[in-house]
């Protein structure tokens, strides 16, 4: 899919299944519901943008997608497997595990969470042993060449406090992308950047969507999200207000949606 | 009227107590550390489990180490007939009582890692076990680190007290000698010179090992330790950087 298709979303896929399925995904801690029933498709090389005031919910989604944050009821597919505990009233039929949903699922976090006592090499490299099984000399090969996509093979040596933080969460991105996931969920990547390092994440990123990684993005950057949203996904109060395609940030129509798209801009 | 020459007299006598009580507390850190990080998990476990954990702590960090090598040495002994050496005894008084001290070092240490780094081992898809052992343990273990080298000062002044059972460490040899020359300040200060000596160099040991593990590994020791991998990080950008 070319990032200026203009066809409408579901009609080139309208045959091939959601790579990622959610429906109605409900989350609760306690008294209070934080998801009250989230449908979502997004489909394979697609770049889903999620946005929306603070306590809206979005990350909870996007963590319910590797299972990081259990839904409560509702039932999630990913690359044919059935997740969660299901629909109320559903007949549960077999369900994946958590362990092979993340090795299918990359994740992007915030905070970076690279691992402070591992060499960048090493950070990317660990999962590749633990997860793929991989020797060391080929996972650090394999490693070396993740940083190298990320541009930060130079920095290979360098322990994550010796980094930017643009530089962390990129290598932090080069560690997810390494082990081959069909989507990769970010989760305000950006959000703990120093202004000035937001770009060269940003620009990462782009290359990794220009590469046909399937995407969902959380974020508070919407020029960004409009530059790469197939499908954008506006959210409050553990609902989607609205969602739309490309040009959904001129054509949104809920007034909620518009109000905070020119309160962030 | 103070003989100070007694010092020198006595001193191979001195420093095979100190000998003794370095090898107790030394093989008694070790089995701690493994008790201490077992009872540190079971403590952050569900309910039934924790609860065994929390009354070993509690019971054990209240026994005073003069009282559990008697206990350990004649009262075992007396219940099941098994006899432990004095060395033997030492060391399970210790480890009993300090397993207990570690358990809560483990505990605060564990928790201090931050949960997004767990986190990001899930999300990578890795076991819950190999999260433990390959991202929390190594930094949990850097932020115990300081606490264990004293807990290990600790545990070789408690050797003193196993001069109740006649161990061979610092405080009996000089007990025996003062028997036999009856200056007891000289000797005791020099009982005292080489606790502190110890503790010295037991703190100078842990800095090279907490230096060990910083991040990036600092102090001579540790680059040269770290050397081999750093060439091959060279290698690597050397092969794909052209």
């Amino acid at each position: 899919m070319s990032a200026g298709d203009e066809t409408p979303r579901a009609s080139a896929a309208d045959k091939i299944a959601p790579i990622v399925e959610l429906r109605g995904i409900r989350k609760s801690f306690g008294d209070l519901e934080v998801l009250c029933g989230i449908d979502l498709e997004i489909f394979s090389g697609e770049h889903v943008v999620i946005f929306g005031p603070s306590g809206s919910g979005k990350s909870t989604v996007l963590r319910s997608i590797n299972l990081l944050e259990p839904p409560t009821s509702g039932s999630l597919k990913v690359a044919g497997t059935e997740y969660g505990p299901g629909l109320p009233g559903e007949r549960v039929t077999r369900r994946g595990k958590a362990l092979d949903l993340r090795r299918t699922v990359g994740m992007v976090f915030q905070q970076f969470n690279l691992f402070p006592h591992l060499t960048a090499l090493d950070n990317v490299a660990l999962p590749l042993r633990s997860v793929r099984g991989l020797k060391r000399a080929d996972a650090q090969l394999k490693s070396a060449e993740a940083l190298r996509r990320v541009g930060l093979l130079q920095r290979a040596g360098h322990y994550p406090q010796q980094l930017s933080g643009g530089q962390q969460q990129r290598v932090a991105i080069a560690r997810a992308l390494a082990l081959d996931p069909e989507v990769m969920l970010f989760d305000e990547p950006t959000s703990a950047l120093d202004p000035e390092l937001v770009g060269e994440v940003l620009k990462t990123m782009r290359e990794v969507a220009e590469a046909g990684m399937t995407m969902v993005v959380v974020t508070h950057e919407l020029g960004f999200a409009r530059e790469i949203g197939d499908l954008n996904v506006f959210m409050e109060d553990g609902v989607v207000v609205e969602s739309g395609p490309r040009g959904f940030f001129e054509n949104c129509t809920s007034a909620r949606a518009r109000e905070f798209i020119l309160a962030v801009r | 009227m103070y003989d100070w020459g007694l010092i020198w007299d006595n001193h191979s006598a001195l420093l095979n107590g100190l000998l003794v009580a370095l090898e107790v507390s030394l093989c008694a850190v070790v089995i701690s550390i493994a008790g201490g990080l077992l009872l540190a998990i079971m403590r952050m476990s569900r309910p039934p489990i924790s609860y065994i954990a929390v009354v070993y702590i509690n019971v054990f960090r209240g026994v005073p180490a003069l009282v559990s090598v008697i206990w350990v040495y004649f009262g075992v002994s007396l219940l099941l007939g098994v006899d432990f050496s004095v060395f033997q005894a030492g060391v399970i008084a210790l480890s009993l009582l300090y397993s207990a001290f570690m358990a809560e070092i483990f505990r605060s240490a564990l928790s201090a890692v931050p949960a997004g780094h767990r986190e990001a081992g899930q999300a990578l898809g890795m076991r819950p076990i190999r999260v433990f052992f390959s991202v929390i343990l190594p930094q949990a273990i850097k932020i115990a680190l300081p606490n264990i080298g004293s807990m290990y000062i600790g545990m070789v002044k408690d050797t003193s007290t196993f001069t109740v059972i006649g161990l061979l460490e610092v405080v009996r040899v000089t007990q025996n000698v003062v028997s036999q020359t009856f200056q007891p300040f000289v000797l005791y200060t020099a009982a005292a010179a080489i606790y502190v000596l110890a503790a010295f160099v037991i703190d100078l040991v842990f800095r090279l090992i907490e230096n060990g593990y910083a991040s990036p590994p600092s102090g001579a020791m540790a680059r040269a330790l770290r050397s081999r991998k750093r060439r091959r990080i060279k290698q690597l950008m050397a092969d794909l950087g052209s």
